[in-house]
């Protein structure tokens, strides 16, 4: 490293650097005070900037500059990745999220696309146009057009859910599968953004139907639930048992409920606790098993 | 053959795999040093059974496999083994949506390079190493299906990983872009293990080290091109007419016609045997069993 300046004078831009520290400047190895001089006078010194040039690795610079152009060429998730990257998500995993199945615009609009059709029917339904008018009752607390909107609704979310680990969605879960990227992890990050997706889409639709202004907060736990039950059951069966699974789950009781209470009565009070205990339980056996998670080494 | 598992970088020992009555890998016992392997043999050979499970993707039903050293029948050996492979699927799905750039990317993070610069760098490399430079930003789904094939090799190189397993790789790709895959092979640093399955005898005689023939999930040779070629000599000729007793026959482009077979008759011109004559060769006599 060089720390003299034994600089030879030059017109208007102070003494020139000799060659040896103009080598060491270009290969960034000069200190800070030599450093200094030496960029002082490039700055006013054309012979001395293209000497500089002849010092400078082509071979290096080549590499940068391929490294910078496919850093542009990659894209950056455009506002939303930008503000979830402020927000301080890692970059990686919203590169993750944009292969997830249930995150495509074709996903995202069959499931905006169902919610719209039973939402529609319950309003339908509610005021008349689909037989007699549908009263409220036993004092506005019962909605039974609501039952259809009920049964499907979290179903769409466990959907969401079972797509992000369905491996026939994923193009090159070959890849993944021979990877060594976690596939909990991977599961875990596409799981989550395809329950926060459906969860907004079904909160919307919630708040169109006719029914209480608190059926999209009542609709949180068990699409929660249900899902994390999917989760933890497909490490015991596959992915597409563990889904009808939860679908089973969460079919039978609104049913059987509905055949001698209103409607309503499998998202309320004592049943949301029930379905708080399924989520409990279900997200302890997940974290138990996360290991059973992984997409290679297939029988 | 039989297999010291623990002297050869890659060794397999009465690997078996089925799916449901139709067994794709029937007892095979296969050592491959650092090189380049390649691994022939017709379609249902078992060879993309084969290189699934040295790529860890399946399990075998029955026998050993040490890849690097490493058992992956253990979990944590697994994940070792996976950050040292390279791996080329014969049909490798692409999220058609992503850039070239992107999905390179993409399976970056799923090789654990997670640094936004590290991965810039790794990608940067590889589109340099594929010639894929100019096509980073054009969506996968706009390619031509060797410009894919291009990107599937690049994606399996990222990482520079010790053990690359590329099932078909010159698959679609045109006689320039085959011979610029054979020199990107031959150039890899740090001497990995490379399998490669092909149906092409002129990629195995060019470039590899070592071949193997599969054939109905048994290996029926391993050994250089050159002895593979040799099994063939004195049963290669080539003569003015058809010969109905040979095993294969085609006509060539001097009108003459090229024989296979086991016995060639009196006095014919006998030619030097290629690669491709031997495999031929082999192929028959596992035919006719």
């Amino acid at each position: 490293m060089t720390s003299q300046l034994p600089i030879a004078p030059g017109a208007g831009a102070g003494p020139h650097p000799p060659g040896n520290l103009l080598a060491d400047y270009a290969a960034g190895t000069a200190d800070g005070a030599a450093a200094w001089s030496v960029e002082a006078h490039l700055a006013a010194c054309a012979n001395c900037r293209s000497e500089l040039s002849a010092h400078v690795d082509a071979g290096r610079l080549a590499r940068n500059r391929a490294v910078l152009l496919a850093r542009a060429a990659i894209p950056d998730g455009g506002r939303a990745g930008r503000l979830l990257r402020r927000c301080g998500a890692p970059d990686h995993l919203l590169r993750l999220l944009a292969a997830t199945p249930s995150l495509r615009l074709s996903w995202l609009l069959s499931v905006a696309g169902v919610l719209a059709g039973v939402a529609g029917e319950a309003a339908l339904a509610r005021y008349g146009f689909l037989g007699p008018r549908v009263a409220t009752a036993a004092g506005g607390r019962d909605w039974p057009a609501l039952l259809p909107f009920l049964l499907v609704t979290p179903l769409l979310v466990v959907a969401g859910v079972a797509a992000a680990f369905q491996p026939r969605l994923d193009p090159a879960w070959r890849l993944a599968a021979a990877a060594p990227f976690s596939a909990f992890t991977l599961l875990l990050v596409r799981a989550l953004c395809a329950v926060g997706t459906a969860l907004i889409l079904a909160a919307g639709a919630a708040l169109a139907v006719p029914g209480p202004g608190w059926l999209p907060a009542a609709l949180l736990v068990p699409s929660l639930a249900l899902c994390a039950f999917a989760l933890a059951a497909a490490t015991v069966v596959g992915p597409v048992s563990a889904a009808a699974g939860s679908g089973v789950l969460w079919i039978g009781p609104v049913l059987i409920l509905s055949l001698r209470h209103p409607a309503l009565t499998a998202v309320q009070w004592p049943a949301q606790a029930a379905w708080a205990v399924v989520l409990a339980a279900a997200i302890a056996v997940l974290f138990l098993r996360r290991d059973r998670f992984e997409l290679g080494w297939l029988r | 053959m039989t297999v010291n598992l623990h002297t050869s970088a890659v060794s397999a020992a009465g690997l078996s795999r089925s799916y449901g009555a139709t067994r794709a890998l029937d007892r095979v016992d296969l050592a491959l040093e650092p090189g380049i392997t390649g691994l022939l043999g017709p379609n249902g050979a078992g060879k993309t059974t084969l290189l699934s499970v040295l790529a860890t993707v399946s399990e075998p039903d029955a026998g050993d496999v040490t890849l690097l050293g490493l058992d992956p029948r253990d979990p944590a050996q697994r994940v070792e083994i996976r950050r040292r492979l390279g791996y080329l699927p014969q049909e490798l799905g692409f999220h058609r949506h992503f850039t070239v750039a992107a999905f390179l990317d993409y399976v970056a993070i799923l090789k654990e390079i997670t640094g936004r610069r590290e991965r810039a760098a790794e990608v940067a490399r590889v589109l340099a190493a594929t010639g894929l430079e100019s096509y980073a930003r054009r969506r996968i789904r706009t390619l031509s299906g060797g410009m894919r094939q291009r990107t599937g090799i690049a994606q399996a190189l990222l990482g520079q990983p010790g053990l690359l397993v590329l099932d078909e790789p010159t698959a679609g790709l045109d006689p320039e872009q085959r011979l610029r895959f054979r020199e990107l092979l031959s150039s890899l640093p740090g001497d990995p293990v490379i399998v490669l399955s092909t149906h092409q005898a002129d990629d195995i005689a060019a470039i590899c080290a070592h071949v193997v023939v599969l054939l109905q999930g048994q290996v029926r040779f391993a050994g250089a091109p050159a002895e593979l070629a040799a099994t063939a000599a004195g049963k290669v000729w080539t003569a003015d007419g058809r010969y109905g007793r040979a095993h294969l026959s085609w006509r060539g482009s001097d009108g003459r016609w090229r024989h296979i077979g086991d016995h060639p008759p009196e006095g014919v011109e006998l030619d030097r045997p290629t690669v491709e004559d031997g495999y031929l060769l082999l192929s028959h006599a596992a035919g006719s069993r």
